[in-house]
């Protein structure tokens, strides 16, 4: 498929693009998050396109799927609206916050400390400690 | 001052005569009452608790025997289902049967006789592969078992078409009441997952046959009325003692959830993830879903993913408008591969009821730590040099097309 954008012409190849967000679109719904973090790297390392076309077009495709997921869970009965109302509106002051901090803080320092958090709650999960 | 008097006796008289249904309730419920010969009675000492604590239960029972008390929320019941997906062991087939069941009490409990402690320690030692119904059986606690026997049970019959197209499959005639119990007790099992929280050692009889339990209440259960019968075999069981937990806010009742909790801790834990998952670029989810399960074992593992998804909608969303104000997206990119995800995205929800926490778990556990691979990979010096001209190339084309934007 062709896909223009700001005067450029890129030729994505759909059928990994959409086997790879099929694919992450149920691990992400039935774990119950974005997927913006390995959707991103699907689409440029796997599809080869610059990250300026990316950042966009990802937070679209995974806002499909979120929306659906959201959809689905309510449809389950695996949706509880107190909890979902005390944190809501963090979620959203958090969205606000958030760049503000950004602007002070090194990305580098962010990335390594996440991932050592990322780590510890990972082996956390797994029941190594 | 006549007339005040009079109105007060009135008042007085009008209280009387509306709450004595009140009074009996509690006479009923602190009366250690005469002792009939083979049937257990009961008592406990106070009929309210504010957010857990601790109910004293005294009561008589035929001597030598050994005593149960049966304690669940009378009030509120919750969701509890399984897949079964165990070999049978007969025909060699997997039934691939999902159960379930709207009427699980939010609480229930079996309080066993102390000397008993030993052999519950021996079955936690065998590890997670324990079965709630030869617990059960050990302890000697079946004819205790009867409340959540009586939920009623739907079961769906599973398979690999149905998952596709995302329907719990077809559904099975109703099961007779042996089966019914039988398979409830797998429910209880997935439901409340702990042995330390299903029975406890705690009814100390004394060889006359009367018996006391101290039975602790934890924080953060349903409000509402529990009830506590005592049970020596099938024939015989108490009247209930009833009491009531109260919480109060920010302490709430999550319905679907099935547990109370501090509204304070959920909404601190949200705006702290919120803020770092921006920093670090991932939604929240990533990190507000183990970090639930882990701090909040209470939670049902689909409760928190099916609450924590919807709370990212508004960010994406106004990311969204953001970018399509500058026209920087490619709807035709994104709402491709979006519609591979809507498939996705449909069928994954449902896998969610059909694993148990442990899987859950393991699975996000993996999850994790490819995530921190990646993180980890985007910290080594190879890919900072790519991403800084990919970054610095990035905001040369916003420029643009803020620039366009603004020119419009």
């Amino acid at each position: 498929m062709k896909v223009e954008f700001w005067g450029q012409e890129f030729q994505v190849n759909m059928v990994v693009g959409c086997i790879g967000g099929f694919l992450i679109a149920i691990m992400s719904s039935m774990f119950g998050f974005g997927g913006g973090p390995f959707m991103v790297p699907l689409m440029t390392v796997f599809l080869r396109l610059p990250m300026y076309l990316v950042v966009g077009s990802s937070l679209l495709a995974i806002f499909f799927s979120t929306t659906v997921s959201s959809l689905r869970h309510y449809q389950f009965g695996n949706f509880d609206l107190v909890f979902f109302l005390a944190m809501f509106p963090a979620a959203l002051i958090g969205g606000y916050i958030g760049p503000q901090i950004a602007k002070r803080v090194s990305p580098l320092a962010v990335k390594r400390i996440a991932c050592v958090g990322l780590g510890l709650l990972a082996l956390n999960l797994l029941g190594v400690y | 001052m006549k007339i005040r008097n009079k109105i007060l006796l009135w008042i007085v008289l009008g209280v009387a005569i509306l709450c004595p249904w009140q009074i009996t309730q509690a006479v009923a419920a602190a009366d250690p009452a005469a002792v009939p010969a083979a049937v257990p009675t009961i008592s406990i000492d106070k009929t309210t608790l504010d957010n857990g604590g601790v109910i004293t239960v005294t009561g008589t029972a035929p001597a030598g025997k050994s005593v149960y008390l049966e304690v669940w929320a009378s009030d509120h019941s919750v969701r509890s289902s399984r897949f079964d997906s165990d070999k049978d062991k007969q025909t060699g087939k997997i039934p691939y049967i999902f159960y379930i069941t709207k009427d699980m009490p939010a609480y229930y409990t079996i309080c066993v006789p102390k000397d008993m402690q030993l052999k519950i320690d021996a079955i936690k030692k065998e590890g997670k592969k324990w079965s709630y119904a030869s617990l059960l059986r050990d302890l000697g606690a079946e004819a205790a078992y009867s409340v959540p026997a009586a939920a009623k049970i739907d079961r769906y019959q599973a398979s690999l078409m149905a998952s596709v197209v995302g329907s719990r499959g077809e559904i099975l005639p109703a099961m007779d009441d042996k089966e019914n119990r039988q398979r409830s007790m797998q429910l209880v099992k997935a439901r409340f997952q702990s042995i330390d929280k299903l029975v406890n050692a705690a009814v100390d009889v004394r060889p006359d046959g009367s018996f006391t339990a101290d039975i602790k209440i934890r924080h953060g259960l349903a409000p509402g009325k529990y009830t506590i019968v005592a049970v020596v075999d099938k024939d015989s069981r108490s009247m209930p003692a009833v009491f009531e937990n109260t919480i109060s806010f920010p302490t709430v009742y999550m319905e679907n959830a099935g547990t109370s909790m501090n509204l304070i801790y959920p909404f601190v834990l949200s705006l702290v993830v919120a803020i770092f998952g921006v920093l670090m670029g991932a939604g929240g989810g990533f990190i507000m879903n183990p970090l639930l399960l882990t701090l909040f074992p209470v939670l049902p593992h689909t409760i928190v993913a099916g609450t924590v998804t919807p709370t990212v909608l508004f960010s994406q969303g106004s990311g969204i408008y953001n970018y399509s104000k500058i026209q920087f997206i490619s709807w035709k990119l994104g709402a491709g591969i979006g519609c591979a995800m809507l498939l996705g995205a449909f069928i994954g929800p449902k896998l969610t009821e059909l694993i148990t926490l442990d899987q859950f778990k393991f699975a996000f556990g993996w999850i994790l730590l490819i995530l921190a691979g990646l993180m980890f990979w985007q910290t080594t010096p190879g890919y900072m040099e790519k991403n800084k001209k990919e970054q610095a190339i990035l905001k040369e084309f916003k420029k643009r097309a803020e620039a366009s934007a603004a020119g419009k």
